[in-house]
């Protein structure tokens, strides 16, 4: 690339993001600071998401529509890292989980070695029925009562396991690696699919794991949620009490309720920062590596990538898994954030769709192009609602105030935010389809 | 021989009925999916939202009707708005695929590329319904319920289980039928229909042989809106019309093109059946059944169910991986894809 | 871009000029997500309540309450988070009715309410986790906890002599707990839950669910379940398919419009929900009616109490700060004092304004007892000719 078209592209990455802080810094004036950095936060997370997407869509091509799934396991392991162990379950059922997932492990590699090994034909189609089905069986004379005992004990407030009673932090780096496991065994299944399979491939798995969350109790308590998990900034009560934090309000000239709200979320913003600087400096790197020229070769043309020796399916299963990854540990800092884990929220539309907007509103294939993403589209998604009444209110401030049309439209004012969704989505595909900052 | 009976009459109450209706609302629902594949060649994800608006337009003018006392009882006054529903949905997929389709058929975009965009346009379609009748649940239905109730059946067999059959239910296999009979005619029997096949088959040959592709797509968005529509009023009709349940059935459509081979309209009617029946057929607990039919002391102590309730919407993603994995191009697919 | 940021800039100023004389309550349900259907008349309810209070110009001197409302999605914490930051740090209400779903409300409360120290009163989370939780005497609820719920049905199970129930329940936190409460309460006085299945809400087909229900058996199906979602459907294809005759309905079940829906077949069918022998519910339906609304659905009642005790706090505290009001919410919902009903909030605030004690019955007979929750005294109804009647108070 010359380097006058590289200065204008940085110029332009630049401009960007200072309107994108100027949006940020019009909220904080005429709504609120801490409205501003809420969504802030939320913009940093979802940036790292949307990293994680580009690097499986823009480098490699590759759709993943099962972000949720690996966003949920990145949240899963928050609880899992961070709650403290429930002995008593432990003592009631820990055993039997643990001898019923040992059983079903040894079916599904008797399975596999049978599949590979037994001599063809109708003799290993009966064994591997039976393997499967007497595993199975197995497994639930196990599992079912010891499950069933973990769920007794205390069941409005544990009823699981509990987890290891860890830094909650390092369950960033664990939903990761769990991401990236899960993420392993997926690729290895489902790679091989056309495009468009594996996105509805990838999306009903997600959902399957969503399932397995929600109804396995014992686990992470199911749809019964679990509140409270520890932070790793300290509480806005405390600090309102605390005098030496009184003072530094006092000499800002705030009142210390809300600089202790401004306070906390500024604290998670520089943790959240500093992880979407790291996995975006590696990012970069990677994308500039001889490994990033390759699989933007293969995405551009897989079969001369193929008829050149190189291994495309291995490859594309480096970048699903390494794309998951930045996703669980994306998912496992928004559960921190959220100081809870709750199955039921994670939803395609949210957890899929949305972050997919990202990408490509921000730019497929340009990691800077997707913080930016996930910036404006996490902004207006926020936004939207109060955007939608006002405009809702603006066009039908001809009608008379108690008017049906003007009741019944403002009430809809909330259903702006999809509608907001699809036509930037639609725009830039039609319009931008390289996106805000383009693939160089 | 009563037991026998029983226990059949018993599996047709829970499992054949109910699943043979479902089945039919999701093969139609199928059957648009798969014929927007096989022509535009993309997965079109505004599906559900699609069936969503076309069972709003009916429903709208359902109410229009029962309000001027229109009705053609015991048959719901739905089938007689049905057709209006259809036009404002052909309307809406022709406007849509000119404003936002075409340009990528033009530019000739990847099919990655138009997926994506069928989801900018489920977002929006999912924002029209909800302004529109908003998003609470809306029934409609009237006239008779029944053809014949549990208590009927049991009355008139003298036998200890019932099966009821609902005017619905009948309807929408009935529809289904009629639906899926004239679609055939129309590719097997009328030159467009022909031409469409021939589309789909090999494009460049098609349009060598004088083809007009632009027709080809417009019939294609006509029938899939009309399928839609169907699909997404009967199903209304049958349960109950809320825009978020037509989004959730967006996954179960798709496992079963796929399970049946996208592309493949033969596929999709029996995907449609393959999920509804093995949703249904998995979770159901089999304790009754088998204790009709085997002697007392024999009969099982459990509830005999392969899977808990539970985990019934993931049976028919199970199916869709497990097809992808074992046989990409589903059941009935074409070996080359 | 600019021009609509200078655009929405200049709204943002001009919406936060005209609140001059104006109390402003935040009212936080997901108007999008599972539960959209639901919450469309709980913010109307929770409307009606403060429309009463400015018109009777009886708050505080004639203050205005006026409703900024804030989408929670019911699912999406992140998303309701932030709706709650922008009601409470930029439109700066005095106080919340809401969140509705457990999950969020817990994100809520926590993240936003507690660090601003801003009163919330939930019509519809019944967590139990939320009665434990550390909230600084900022939160209350409506909506009783489930715990005691259980109880109560199986008194009424057993009285009326059922020896074995399907239970079947909404897949969320309510539902399960709901659930778990009836299951142990009733097995532990001898009774038999043939089977404990989950429904999930949305899906709109339950044949598979009716199914196991009903091979598993049974004398009568407990539906653990929301009136307009997944619980509706259940009970449709129950009735369709002749699997059960006679359902008990827990709270969430009850409302006029079940019985329109399901027709004859639910008479016979009974349940309990919260109240005492009051006719709040009643005069609330009337009021919604006029309003243009209806007043039966889930939680609708609740709203409408939430936002009304806010208010008589508020006028007892002589403050609209949430910090002094968060003093006197039980004490306006709790007698002694003069019994109050939907419709009579301006004589409420009046006796208050005089220094006198009210007791708020409401529209769901609130009583709020230890941790600012709905006490428990539950109403028995039965489905009776196309009507839910009373049949005795517990």
């Amino acid at each position: 690339m010359k380097p006058s078209s590289r200065r204008r592209e940085n110029m332009r990455v630049i401009s960007m993001f200072a309107a994108m802080l100027a949006a940020l810094v019009v909220v904080g004036v005429f709504q609120s600071w801490s409205l501003a950095l809420a969504i802030l936060n939320l913009c940093l997370i979802s940036a790292v998401m949307a990293l994680g997407v580009n690097i499986q869509w823009g480098y490699a091509g590759l759709i993943n529509f099962g972000i949720l799934g690996f966003a949920a396991l990145g949240g899963v392991t928050a609880v899992l890292v961070s709650v403290a162990p429930v002995p008593a379950a432990w003592g009631a059922g820990g055993g039997g989980v643990i001898v019923a997932l040992m059983i079903s492990l040894a079916t599904i590699l008797a399975a596999v070695f049978a599949a590979r090994r037994a001599p063809a034909g109708v003799p290993r189609k009966l064994l591997l029925a039976f393997i499967i089905i007497g595993g199975y069986f197995l497994t639930r004379a196990f599992f079912f009562p010891a499950v069933e005992a973990i769920e007794a004990v205390d069941p409005t407030k544990a009823g699981f396991l509990g987890g290891l009673g860890l830094p909650i932090l390092l369950s960033w780096v664990a939903g990761g690696l769990l991401a990236a496991a899960v993420a392993w065994v997926i690729g290895k299944i489902a790679l091989g699919l056309r495009a468009d399979y594996l996105a509805i491939a990838t999306l009903g798995i997600s959902e399957i794991i969503i399932a397995v969350l929600k109804n396995e109790d014992w686990l992470a308590r199911g749809v019964k949620n679990v509140s409270g998990l520890p932070r790793p900034v300290p509480y806005e009560v405390d600090l309102q009490q605390a005098l030496w934090f009184q003072d530094w309000a006092a000499g800002m000239n705030v009142s210390p309720v809300e600089f202790s709200s401004i306070f906390v979320k500024l604290c998670y913003a520089g943790l959240f920062a500093i992880v979407l600087l790291v996995v975006l400096w590696l990012t970069e790197r990677a994308l500039h590596s001889p490994w990033g020229r390759m699989m933007r070769a293969i995405r551009d043309n897989e079969l001369a990538a193929a008829a050149m020796g190189k291994d495309v399916t291995g490859r594309h299963l480096q970048v699903f898994v390494l794309g998951s990854a930045v996703v669980g540990l994306a998912g496992a800092m928004l559960t921190t954030l959220d100081g809870q884990f709750t199955p039921a929220s994670y939803q395609p539309l949210r957890f899929t769709f949305i972050i997919w907007v990202m990408v490509i509103v921000g730019g497929s294939g340009n990691n800077r192009g997707a913080v930016l993403g996930g910036f404006v589209i996490w902004f207006f998604w926020v936004e939207a609602e109060p955007i939608g009444l006002w405009l809702t209110d603006l066009l039908t401030s001809g009608l008379a105030e108690d008017s049906g049309l003007r009741r019944h439209l403002m009430e809809s004012a909330a259903h702006m935010r999809l509608m907001t969704m699809g036509v930037i989505l639609l725009l830039v595909l039609r319009f931008n389809p390289r996106g805000l900052i383009p693939e160089r | 021989m009563d037991g026998f009976l029983n226990a059949l009459i018993l599996l047709s109450n829970f499992v054949i009925v109910p699943s043979m209706a479902y089945g039919s609302q999701l093969a139609i629902g199928a059957l648009a999916v798969t014929l927007i594949y096989a022509i535009l060649r993309f997965s079109d994800f505004a599906q559900g939202d699609t069936m969503a608006f076309g069972a709003m337009a009916t429903i709208l003018l359902t109410w229009v009707l029962q309000y001027w006392d229109v009705s053609i009882s015991p048959l719901p006054t739905a089938l007689l708005a049905l057709p209006f529903g259809v036009l404002c949905t052909i309307a809406l997929c022709l406007l849509i695929d000119r404003w936002v389709y075409r340009f990528y058929r033009r530019v000739k975009a990847r099919p990655e590329v138009l997926m994506i965009v069928s989801v900018g346009v489920m977002f929006i379609y999912n924002s029209v319904v909800r302004f529109i009748i908003g998003p609470g649940d809306r029934w409609f239905v009237d006239g008779e319920r029944f053809i014949i109730t549990a208590r009927e059946f049991k009355r008139l067999s003298g036998l200890s289980e019932g099966v009821a059959f609902k005017t619905t239910q009948g309807l929408t296999i009935l529809i289904a039928f009629i639906v899926v009979a004239a679609l055939f005619c129309f590719l097997n029997r009328t030159r467009i229909g022909k031409s469409m096949r021939a589309y789909s088959d090999n494009e460049d040959l098609a349009l060598l042989s004088g083809i007009d592709p632009e027709r080809v797509v417009r019939t294609t968005w006509i029938i899939a809106a009309t399928l839609a529509t169907i699909a997404g009023a009967l199903y209304g009709l049958d349960k109950s019309f809320k825009p978020f349940t037509y989004f959730n059935l967006l996954l179960p459509i798709f496992a079963a093109a796929i399970v049946g081979g996208l592309g493949n309209p033969l596929g999709a009617i029996a995907g449609g059946f393959t999920i509804a029946f093995s949703e249904v057929a998995l979770t159901y607990a089999y304790r009754k059944f088998l204790a009709y039919l085997i002697p007392g002391e024999w009969a099982p102590q459990g509830l005999v169910q392969l899977l808990s309730t539970d985990y019934k919407f993931a049976v028919s993603f199970v199916i869709l991986v497990l097809v992808l994995l074992l046989r990409p191009t589903g059941i009935f697919g074409r070996k080359a894809s | 871009m600019k021009k609509l940021l200078i655009a929405m800039a200049l709204v943002l100023l001009a919406s936060a000029t005209a609140s001059a004389e104006t109390i402003k309550l935040g009212v936080l349900f997901g108007y999008t997500g599972p539960i959209e259907s639901l919450t469309p008349p709980m913010a109307k309810g929770a409307e009606l309540a403060m429309k009463e209070v400015s018109d009777s110009g009886a708050l505080l001197g004639g203050a205005k309450v006026v409703s900024v409302r804030g989408d929670t999605t019911c699912i999406d914490s992140a998303a309701a988070r932030a709706a709650a930051e922008r009601l409470v740090t930029s439109d700066k209400v005095n106080a919340i009715v809401g969140g509705d779903c457990s999950g969020v409300t817990i994100a809520i409360l926590q993240n936003v309410a507690m660090p601003n120290g801003i009163v919330m009163i939930s019509p519809s989370a019944t967590s139990p986790a939320l009665s434990t939780l550390k909230d600084n005497g900022l939160f209350f609820r409506t909506a009783p906890s489930d715990a005691r719920q259980g109880q109560v049905i199986r008194d009424v199970l057993k009285e009326r002599g059922v020896k074995s129930a399907a239970l079947t329940y909404t897949n969320n936190d309510y539902g399960k707990g709901l659930a778990h409460s009836i299951k142990t309460n009733f097995e532990k006085a001898g009774g038999k839950i043939t089977i404990s299945a989950a429904h999930e809400d949305g899906k709109a087909d339950y044949t598979a669910e009716v199914g196991a229900l009903s091979a598993a058996g049974g004398d009568v199906l407990i539906v653990a379940g929301y009136l307009d979602q997944g619980g509706k459907g259940i009970i449709r294809a129950a009735v369709d398919t002749g699997a059960f005759d006679t359902f008990v309905l827990p709270d969430g079940m009850i409302g006029e419009s079940l019985p329109k829906a399901i027709g004859k077949a639910l008479d016979g069918s009974y349940g309990t929900v919260p109240g005492t022998d009051s006719p709040g519910a009643a005069k609330l339906t009337v009021l919604a009616k006029k309003a243009g609304f209806k007043g039966g659905t889930p939680f609708t009642a609740e709203s409408y109490d939430a936002a009304a005790l806010l208010m008589l706090a508020m006028q007892a505290a002589g403050s609209s700060k949430s910090a002094k009001l968060k003093d006197k919410v039980m004490m306006v919902a709790n007698a002694p004092g003069e019994k109050i009903y939907p419709g009579e909030l301006a004589k409420a605030l009046k006796i208050l304004a005089k220094g006198g004690d009210v007791d708020y019955v409401g529209a769901s007979a609130v009583e709020l007892i230890g941790p600012g929750e709905s006490a428990g005294n539950y109403r028995e109804v039965l489905v009776k000719g196309g009507k839910i009647t009373t049949v005795r108070y517990r």
